[in-house]
């Protein structure tokens, strides 16, 4: 060592010099990212295997879509009910692990719309790789429209196409199921319409999931799908999500646990189609049109 | 000179051996075995990745498995017991005594490996290397689950009879001609993970007893449903692995401490920095493990103190490659297939060095968890740095282990192929993870810069299993049929290679 040590030490202060800078620059960007404004409003953040579900501060709930406006400071309360999955907008870099027990937060403004992905960045089981969601950030609303509008209202702004797509998404169950219903009473012919039950349990792999599994209908019936499971599921023609033709034919898009949807088979041509959930892609079926 | 394979033996005479040289071998060979196994499947992950969709692996499942076998093969059939091998074949050469201390307990040790093995690869599970809980209690399918649980256990329990042997042999059996200040360096990095396997692999033993109870149904440590938090599993399990991570890799800064001064002709540049990086490194490497754990949520002091643990241990990191480097530098050099592994080895030491900074720098590491930038670092630091050093001593043994010497010509095609291949593949993952993409993807988004940076690391990845494909076919024909090494000084540098007729103590002093 003798002679030498000379070099090692300036070596090794170099060293443990650039590692404080790191270390007290890494400090002070964390403090202040951490940081939560007062005024920041509260979204919930549900991962479940393999969904998310939110719910804002005005109780509007979404599934696999968050509507956020632009510019606003959103304040993420994350957590999951069954297995570790983590809260990831890469394009955002939010990035925090959704754990059953625990609430984990998160903040951020979004300065730019746009239509984002959520994905989940911590290994949860079969649909890891497809636990997606998407973020629409709409654009601001102009300071005159706010000024004239108390600031609530600006959550119940009716936003741009894709939230009126989500919204009828959550208004078509109920009322698919009361004109399924009127159709049933209109022509006996119907016999009654069709149904389809998704098992309570079925989000389980390995357990029954639709019942019957195989449903045979005539061209033009009415399918009623029935969710008697607590998570949300779809019905959606093909093999898996890989498949290119998933979701042409018929999809019912989710259904949230206690709800109804419906398929009308007179758009699907006859013979026998595969068909799948998007949530739980294990649970599959096949369905039979003559 | 004892030499397993020049002087043919009946198999069993070998496999029953309590001699410190023949389980040596039989660990050397298990644990190659296993990196061509782990690395078998690695080439059926990255294939499935080669395009988005679902191509040659059937189901998500089946890939998960895929992952969770690799890296639990990778990590302790290949790296641990490999470092285990040559540590069972040099250390009672380098302290001059005539066995291990326990010669059946070391068989014993060896032999759980074998078992631990079969239980991981019948069960074939799907839990991810980490096992974290609630997936592993109330989700992975049993009886998979539960063998690896107890596969573990097996091999956790190996490596502590083995760490008891290794730190018997060198603080007792140890010549008393030579003092502890001038033993290997190797043989210091072997005392050091010894120490550190016996305080680190306890709290995982309890994890996995405690995984196991939960999964029965019993408790519910880890389950929220009954109470639990299943980040205290995390926790438990970082504490042991962690420093773990200093447990594969100081065997392999021991070998780099062999080779380069030798193939540089130079004596060591500082011994006592070496061994006091060492004893900074084993202690160090214990203050850092929630790194792994910043993004579950920790309070911002939790994660000031963890991020200060781990800069901590880079300065010790960092004089080992200042030793290397000045070791080098002005020798005369020669460039056989041992010293290139060697430097290839601390060329990527450095590299994902720098990256593991990167990720615990708080702001940061919210960029690069979980995605495939961390996928990239710790197999820089692992297939890069550990198993380049430990391919190269491979090679720097096999005259002392055959009698016979290897294909020079060979072996440095297989130095540059798997070096550029391990490039190719991990740093092409570190700039996949900045694009964010998540690991332990069974399926990804078709983005065409996606696609062709999972396509390159294929690539690369089919490179270097060509590559080893290379060294096993270089290796097994050359033991055969290869050319009888001078046992003196093989690689021809004009220095006395391993004997067991050394009287001198080791010469380590300048």
């Amino acid at each position: 060592m003798a002679g030498h040590a000379m070099y090692e030490w300036v070596y090794i202060a170099a060293v443990v010099a650039i590692l404080i800078w790191v270390g007290a620059a890494s400090w002070d960007v964390e403090r202040i990212i951490e940081e939560v404004p007062a005024d920041a409003e509260t979204i919930k953040v549900i991962g479940q295997q393999w969904f998310w579900s939110f719910e804002h501060a005005d109780g509007t709930k979404e599934v696999n879509e968050l509507h956020v406006q632009q510019d606003k400071p959103y304040r993420f309360e994350i957590t999951s009910l069954d297995v570790n999955h983590a809260f990831n907008v890469p394009d955002w870099t939010l990035m925090i692990d959704a754990v059953p027990g625990r609430i984990n937060t998160l903040w951020n403004m979004f300065t730019e719309d746009g239509e984002y992905l959520i994905q989940c960045r911590e290994y949860c089981g079969f649909s890891h790789y497809n636990m997606k969601a998407k973020l629409f950030v709409e654009p601001a609303v102009t300071e005159a429209a706010a000024e004239s509008e108390p600031s609530a209202a600006t959550t119940t702004t009716t936003p741009p196409a894709q939230q009126q797509q989500s919204a009828t998404q959550e208004q078509q169950p109920s009322s698919n199921a009361t004109s399924a219903a009127a159709g049933g009473n209109a022509t006996s012919a119907a016999a009654g319409g069709v149904t389809l039950t998704i098992l309570d349990g079925a989000s389980i792999q390995g357990n029954p999931d639709y019942d019957p599994d195989e449903l045979t209908v005539k061209k033009g019936d009415k399918i009623t799908v029935n969710n008697a499971d607590t998570m949300p599921h779809t019905v959606t023609n093909g093999e898996s999500g890989s498949d290119p033709t998933s979701g042409k034919l018929f999809d019912t898009s989710i259904i949230n646990g206690g709800d109804s949807g419906e398929i009308d088979t007179a758009t699907v041509d006859a013979g026998a189609h595969p068909y799948y959930c998007m949530v739980h892609p294990y649970m599959t079926g096949s369905l039979t049109v003559e | 000179m004892v030499l397993e394979v020049k002087k043919p033996r009946a198999l069993w005479e070998i496999i029953f051996s309590t001699h410190h040289t023949d389980i040596g071998l039989l660990y050397i060979i298990t644990s190659i075995t296993f990196l061509m196994l782990g690395g078998a499947l690695a080439l059926a992950i990255r294939a499935e990745l080669f395009l988005p969709g679902q191509q040659i692996i059937s189901d998500p499942n089946t890939f998960h498995r895929f992952f969770t076998v690799h890296g639990t093969t990778m990590l302790f059939l290949w790296a641990i017991p490999f470092g285990a091998g040559i540590g069972n074949y040099l250390i009672p050469i380098l302290v001059r005594y005539k066995d291990m201390a326990w010669p059946k307990l070391n068989a014993v040790a060896f032999w759980m490996i074998p078992v631990g093995a079969a239980m991981v690869w019948l069960g074939f599970a799907d839990l991810g290397w980490t096992a974290y809980p609630p997936y592993s209690i109330i989700r992975a399918p049993g009886p998979a689950a539960e063998l690896w649980i107890f596969g573990l256990k097996i091999l956790g329990l190996s490596s502590v009879l083995g760490s008891i042997n290794f730190i018997v042999t060198m603080l007792k059996c140890k010549h008393p001609d030579l003092p502890i200040m001038k033993m290997s360096l190797f043989a210091w990095s072997i005392l050091s993970i010894s120490f550190m396997t016996l305080v680190a692999i306890p709290t995982f033993a309890a994890a996995l007893i405690m995984l196991y109870t939960d999964r029965l149904g019993v408790t519910g440590f880890f389950n929220p449903a009954l109470g639990g938090d299943p980040i205290a599993y995390q926790h438990l399990f970082w504490f042991t692995f962690h420093p773990e991570v200093y447990i594969f890799l100081l065997p392999a800064v021991g070998m780099l401490y062999e080779m380069i001064p030798k193939f540089s002709r130079k004596p060591i540049f500082s011994y006592q920095s070496g061994v006091i990086a060492f004893m900074l490194l084993s202690t160090i490497g214990f203050a850092s493990w929630a790194h792994h754990m910043l993004a579950t949520g920790m309070s911002f002091t939790e994660k000031t103190v963890f991020m200060v643990g781990t800069l901590a241990a880079v300065p010790a990191s960092a004089m080992h490659v200042f030793n290397w480097v000045a070791t080098m530098w002005g020798g005369r050099i020669k460039f056989a297939a041992p010293m290139l592994f060697g430097v290839g080895g601390i060329m990527l030491f450095f590299a994902s060095g720098a990256g593991g900074v990167v990720n615990t720098a708080l702001p940061l590491d919210f960029i690069t968890h979980d995605s495939y930038w961390v996928v990239g670092h710790f197999h820089l630091i692992l297939m890069g740095t550990v198993s380049l050093t430990f391919t190269g001593f491979i090679y720097y043994m096999f005259p002392l282990i055959t009698g016979k010497m290897y294909n020079e010509k060979l072996a440095k095609i297989h130095w540059i192929a798997a070096f550029s291949g391990i490039i190719i593949v991990f740093m092409t993952q570190h700039v996949l993870g900045l694009m964010g993409m998540p690991r332990r993807y069974f399926d990804y988004l078709p983005l065409p810069e996606w696609i062709a940076m999972n396509q390159i690391a294929t690539i690369g990845a089919w490179i270097v299993g060509f590559s080893y494909l290379l060294m096993i076919y270089n290796l097994l024909k050359s033991s055969v049929k290869g050319a009888f090494a001078n046992m003196r000084d093989p690689f021809a540098i004009g220095e006395e290679y391993y004997d067991y007729r050394r009287k001198e103590p080791h010469k380590e002093t300048h």
